[in-house]
C-alpha cells in the first residue's frame, strides 16, 4: 500500500483520494463503498439530495467520523487515525454548514481563538492579531474592520471569515458543507470569488450542494452521490444539466413546476395601505381566490415584513386587511388564524417548529381549538386530522410520535406546511418555502402549493429563488425598499427576459416603466 | 407512513421492523432499562435502605416520607411548569414564608377565620407569582432576575408581618389542615397526589399543557402558531406561586405556627427534583412523572440517611453527590439510547 501510495505521489498525486470508504450506523448503511479523487487547484462539487451521504463523506475526510472500511489520502499521505487533528495536520480544513462563530467577540478574536498570538509576558498581543487578520481579509478583498464584533457580519461574511481562518494555517484541502444554504443570492457571488481565488492558489476545494445552478456556475468537477453511492463523477464540461439532475434525483425533473391554470375566482384578500412603520411606504395588494402571488426582490427589500404584518406577528401602523369582505384585526396572529390565514415562516427551525415536540403536537398547534373541547384535547380527532394532513403532503416519518428535530429538512418543511391543512384556510402566506429543501421534496412542495391554490386558497409567497418565483407564480410583484415597484403577469413571466426584468426592478436599475402597482 | 408509534426508537425500528422481534434483543432490554434509569435509581436506593434498616420499609415510615414530601411536592410541581417554559422561579421559598405569615397573622386569636386564612395564604402566593409572571412576560425581565427580586421582596414582607418574629399561639384548629385524614391518608398527602394527577393530565391532555411545552420549546414558533405566549408565561408563574402558598399553609399548620424563615432554600430542592426528573432548564423538555421521581429520590435519601443516623452535614454531602451522579448517568444513558 505504501509503495503504491508513493508511486501515485510521483505521478501528479491527486490532492485528495477517497478509496472504498464505507460507513453504516447501527446496521443502516449511509455510505456504500465510495471512491473518488480531487485534483489540487480544482473546485469539486459534491452533489446530492439531503440524506445522500454528502455530509458523512466530508466528516470522514476531515477526520470527524471513522469509516468502517477504506481510506482517505491527502497528497499521497494516508489519513491514519480518524481524528480532526491529524486531518488538520495533513492540511484538511472544513467549514461546517451550521457555523458557530462567537458572536460577541471581534473578528480577529474569532480568527485567532485557540492559537492566540502572545507577547513576551504571555499576554495577548491584540494589535498583532488585528494586523494579521487585516492582511487575511485583504486577500479576499473584504472591506471590513477586524475589530468589529462578529455579530455585525452577515452569514456570507461569517462564512468567508471562517474560510480565511482555515486558510491561514495552510489548508490544502478545503471542505465546505452547503456553503450557500444560508446566504442570500446577492452575496453568493462574493463567496464564489473567494472560492475561485483559493482554487487558483492551488487549494483543492470540495463543496456540497443540492442546487443545480451552483454546480454549473462554480465547479470544475462534479461528484454526485445518491443513497450513499457515487453515481456520477465527471468534469463539469462533460456532464450536462440533465445528466446531473438525473443522477441526483434518479429520474427526470421536467415536472418541477406543474402546469398553470388561470385563477378566475373573485378577489379574496384585499390589503389597503398597510403601513409597516410610521414613515415608510404603504403596501396595497389584491389576491384572487386560487391565485398564487409571488413577491420578488432583494433580501432586505421588506418582503418578509409584509408577510409578517399580514399575519399579525409584526406590528403594522395602519391600513386594512380584508378577507372575503370581512376586515381582519391586525397585529394578532390568533385572530389572523381565525380569519383563515396560514403562515409558513422563512426560519423553519427558529419560527416554524417546536423541534423538541412530536409531529402530532406540531401538527395540531395552529388549529388546536378544533381539537379541544373546553380545553381538553380530543385525542382521536386530533390524531386523525393530523395524520390526514401529514399524509396529504406525503410526509416520511416513523409515525406521529416522532420528534420533529429528527426529521430531514424537507420533511420538516412539510410539517410546517401541513400543520395548517387540518383546517381549510383562506389565505396561505409562505416565506422562502423551499429554503434548505432538496430537489425531490421541493417538487413535492410546489405541487402541494399548486393543489392548495387550485382548491381555492389565495397564496402569497416570498422567494429569492428566481426559477421558483417565475415557475410557481400566477403573478409576481417586485419589492424594493419596502415598496412594490413592479408587477409581472403570467404572460410577462413566460417571456425570456422575465428574470432580468425582475432583477432590474429589484435593484432599481431602471424606472418602473411597466404597470406598477401604485402604493 | 403515519401510524401508531408511541415512543421513537432511533435505531433498529426503521431498518428492521419485523424479524428482530423473534430473537429477543439484549440491546433492546438494555435500552429500555437505560431509558427508565431514574426509576431504577430510586428503587435501588429504597431497596438498599430497606435491607440495611428494616424499619425503612414499614408503612408508618412510608407515611412519614409522603408527609414530608407534600410541601416540597407542591413547590416542585409549580417549578416544573415554570421550567418547562424555559424559566425558573427562585421566589417560591420566600413565598412559602410570606403565605404562612399572612395566613397566621389573620388566624391568630380567631379560630373562626381558619378557612379564610388558608384561602388568603394561597391567594397571597398566587399574587406574588402573578407579579413575577407579569414582569417576566410583559416587561421581558429575565425570569432569574424577576424571581430573585420577588424572593427578596416576599422574604422582607414575611419578616415585616411578624415584626421580625415568628407567629405562635395559633388556634389548635389550625392544625386540622395538615392532620385531617381522609381514607387513611393525611390531607397534605392527598393534596400532593391530587396535584400530581391533575397536572399530569393537564400537561398531556389539555391545550394549556401543550402550549406550555410549545412556548418552552420555541416561543417564536408558538406565537406564529397563534399561541398567546405572554398569557402562558404569566399563568405558570401564578400557578407556581399559588402552589407555594398552599405549601406555606400546610407547613405552618403542621407546626401550628409560622416563621418568616419558613421554606428557606426550598426553591433549590424543587429545582433539583425537576432536573433529576429529566427536565431541561432550557425549557420544552420534561414531565410531571419525572418530577415525581426526582422528588421521591430526594425524599427517600433524606429519610433513609436520617434512619441511618448519618449526621446532617454528611447527609447534604451524600445527597448532593448522589443527585449529580444520577443526573450524569441519566445524561449518558439518554445519549446512548438516542445516538
Amino acid at each position: 500500500m505504501d509503495a503504491r501510495g508513493a508511486i501515485e505521489a510521483m505521478v501528479e498525486a491527486p490532492a485528495l483520494v477517497v478509496r472504498d470508504v464505507q460507513k453504516s450506523y447501527g446496521g443502516v448503511v449511509v455510505l456504500h463503498p465510495t471512491s473518488f479523487s480531487v485534483t489540487a487547484g480544482h473546485i469539486t462539487a459534491l452533489a446530492g439530495e439531503n440524506g445522500a451521504g454528502k455530509s458523512t463523506v466530508l466528516k470522514i475526510i476531515s477526520g470527524q467520523v471513522r469509516p468502517d472500511q477504506g481510506e482517505v489520502c491527502i497528497f499521497g499521505e494516508t489519513l491514519s487515525s480518524s481524528d480532526p487533528k491529524s486531518a488538520r495536520g495533513l492540511g484538511v480544513a472544513i467549514v461546517p454548514q451550521e457555523l458557530a462563530p462567537y458572536p460577541d467577540l471581534t473578528i480577529y478574536e474569532n480568527i485567532f481563538v485557540g492559537r492566540e498570538i502572545r507577547n513576551r509576558v504571555g499576554l495577548l498581543d491584540r494589535s498583532a492579531m488585528a494586523r494579521q487578520a487585516r492582511d487575511m481579509l485583504d486577500v479576499f478583498e473584504l472591506d471590513i474592520d477586524p475589530r468589529w464584533r462578529m455579530n455585525r457580519l452577515s452569514v456570507a461574511l461569517v462564512q468567508i471569515v471562517e474560510i480565511a481562518k482555515a486558510t491561514t494555517w495552510g489548508a490544502r484541502v478545503l471542505l465546505l458543507d452547503e456553503p450557500t444554504s444560508a446566504i442570500p443570492d446577492h452575496e453568493v457571488d462574493r463567496l464564489y470569488s473567494v472560492i475561485r481565488h483559493l482554487s487558483e492558489q492551488g487549494v483543492a476545494m470540495v463543496y456540497t450542494t443540492h442546487r443545480l445552478a451552483e454546480i454549473q456556475e462554480l465547479a470544475d468537477c462534479v461528484v454526485v452521490l445518491r443513497d450513499g453511492k457515487v453515481v456520477l463523477e465527471s468534469d463539469i464540461a462533460d456532464a450536462g444539466e440533465q445528466t446531473i439532475v438525473r443522477a441526483m434525483v434518479g429520474h427526470d425533473m421536467d415536472a418541477l413546476f406543474p402546469d398553470q391554470t388561470k385563477p378566475t375566482g373573485p378577489v379574496r384578500l384585499q390589503v389597503r395601505d398597510l403601513q409597516l412603520d410610521r414613515s415608510g411606504p404603504a403596501v396595497s395588494l389584491d389576491v384572487r381566490q386560487g391565485e398564487i402571488l409571488g413577491i420578488g426582490g432583494l433580501v432586505g427589500a421588506g418582503r418578509t415584513e409584509v408577510l409578517e404584518a399580514l399575519f399579525g406577528i409584526r406590528r403594522s401602523r395602519g391600513g386594512t386587511i380584508i378577507v372575503d369582505g370581512e376586515s381582519v384585526v391586525r397585529n394578532n396572529p390568533a385572530s389572523s388564524i381565525r380569519a383563515g390565514f396560514s403562515f409558513v415562516p422563512e426560519d423553519r427551525k427558529g419560527a416554524g417548529l417546536v423541534l423538541s415536540r412530536s409531529v402530532l403536537d406540531n401538527g395540531s398547534l395552529p388549529h388546536l381549538r378544533l381539537f379541544t373541547r373546553a380545553g381538553w384535547i380530543r385525542t382521536s380527532a386530533r390524531r386523525s386530522a393530523v395524520a390526514k394532513a401529514m399524509s396529504s403532503v406525503n410526509l416520511k416519518s416513523r409515525g406521529l410520535g416522532q420528534l420533529v428535530e429528527t426529521l430531514s429538512g424537507g420533511n420538516q418543511q412539510k410539517v410546517v406546511l401541513a400543520r395548517w391543512l387540518t383546517h381549510s384556510g383562506r389565505v396561505l402566506l409562505l416565506d422562502e418555502p423551499t429554503r434548505g429543501v432538496d430537489v425531490g421534496a421541493r417538487g413535492e412542495i410546489y405541487s402541494i402549493i399548486r393543489d392548495l391554490a387550485a382548491s381555492g386558497l389565495s397564496v402569497v409567497f416570498v422567494s429569492s429563488d428566481m426559477p421558483e418565483l417565475i415557475g410557481l407564480s400566477h403573478r409576481v410583484l417586485v419589492a424594493r425598499a419596502g415598496k412594490i415597484v413592479g408587477e409581472l403577469d403570467r404572460a410577462a413571466l413566460d417571456k425570456e427576459d422575465a428574470q432580468e426584468r425582475i432583477f432590474r426592478l429589484a435593484s432599481g436599475q431602471t424606472l418602473s416603466v411597466f404597470g406598477s402597482q401604485a402604493s | 407512513m403515519t401510524g401508531e408509534t408511541k415512543m421513537d426508537q432511533p435505531s433498529g425500528g426503521a431498518s428492521k421492523p419485523e424479524g428482530s422481534k423473534a430473537r429477543f434483543d439484549g440491546n433492546q432490554v438494555l435500552n429500555l432499562l437505560l431509558r427508565n434509569l431514574m426509576v431504577l435509581v430510586v428503587v435501588s436506593v429504597a431497596v438498599y435502605f430497606s435491607i440495611v434498616r428494616p424499619q425503612f420499609a414499614t408503612l408508618p415510615n412510608m407515611a412519614t416520607i409522603l408527609i414530608a414530601a407534600a410541601p416540597f411536592a407542591l413547590i416542585a410541581l409549580g417549578q416544573t411548569l415554570v421550567i418547562l417554559t424555559g424559566g425558573i422561579d427562585l421566589s417560591v421559598g420566600s413565598v412559602v414564608a410570606l403565605s404562612a405569615m399572612s395566613s397566621a397573622a389573620l388566624c391568630v386569636g380567631h379560630p373562626e377565620r381558619m378557612w379564610l386564612a388558608a384561602g388568603v395564604g394561597v391567594l397571597v402566593g398566587l399574587t406574588a407569582g402573578l407579579v413575577s409572571g407579569l414582569v417576566v412576560a410583559y416587561v421581558n425581565v429575565a425570569p432569574f432576575v424577576a424571581t430573585l427580586g420577588m424572593l427578596s421582596v416576599a422574604s422582607g414582607l414575611a419578616y415585616a408581618i411578624g415584626n421580625g418574629a415568628p407567629i405562635n399561639g395559633l388556634p389548635t384548629e389550625w392544625a386540622q389542615i395538615a392532620s385531617t385524614k381522609v381514607l387513611g391518608l393525611q390531607a397534605p398527602v392527598l393534596v400532593m397526589i391530587a396535584g400530581f394527577l391533575i397536572l399530569a393530565v393537564v400537561m398531556t391532555r389539555t391545550s394549556f399543557g401543550m402550549r406550555i411545552y410549545a412556548v418552552g420549546g420555541n416561543r417564536t414558533a408558538a406565537e406564529v402558531a397563534g399561541v398567546n405566549a405572554r398569557w402562558i408565561l404569566t399563568s405558570v408563574y401564578a400557578i407556581s406561586g399559588a402552589l407555594a402558598g398552599m405549601s406555606g399553609v400546610i407547613l405552618s399548620s403542621r407546626v401550628i405556627s409560622a416563621a418568616p424563615y419558613l421554606g428557606k432554600g426550598y426553591e433549590l430542592n424543587a429545582i433539583a427534583a425537576v432536573v433529576i426528573g429529566g427536565a431541561s432548564l432550557k425549557g420544552g423538555r420534561g414531565t410531571i412523572w419525572g418530577t415525581l421521581l426526582g422528588l421521591l429520590l430526594i425524599q427517600t435519601l433524606n429519610n433513609g440517611l436520617d434512619i441511618l443516623v448519618v449526621p446532617s452535614y454528611w447527609q447534604t454531602v451524600i445527597s448532593g453527590s448522589l443527585i449529580v451522579s444520577a443526573v450524569a448517568v441519566d445524561m449518558l444513558a439518554t445519549k446512548r439510547t438516542s445516538q
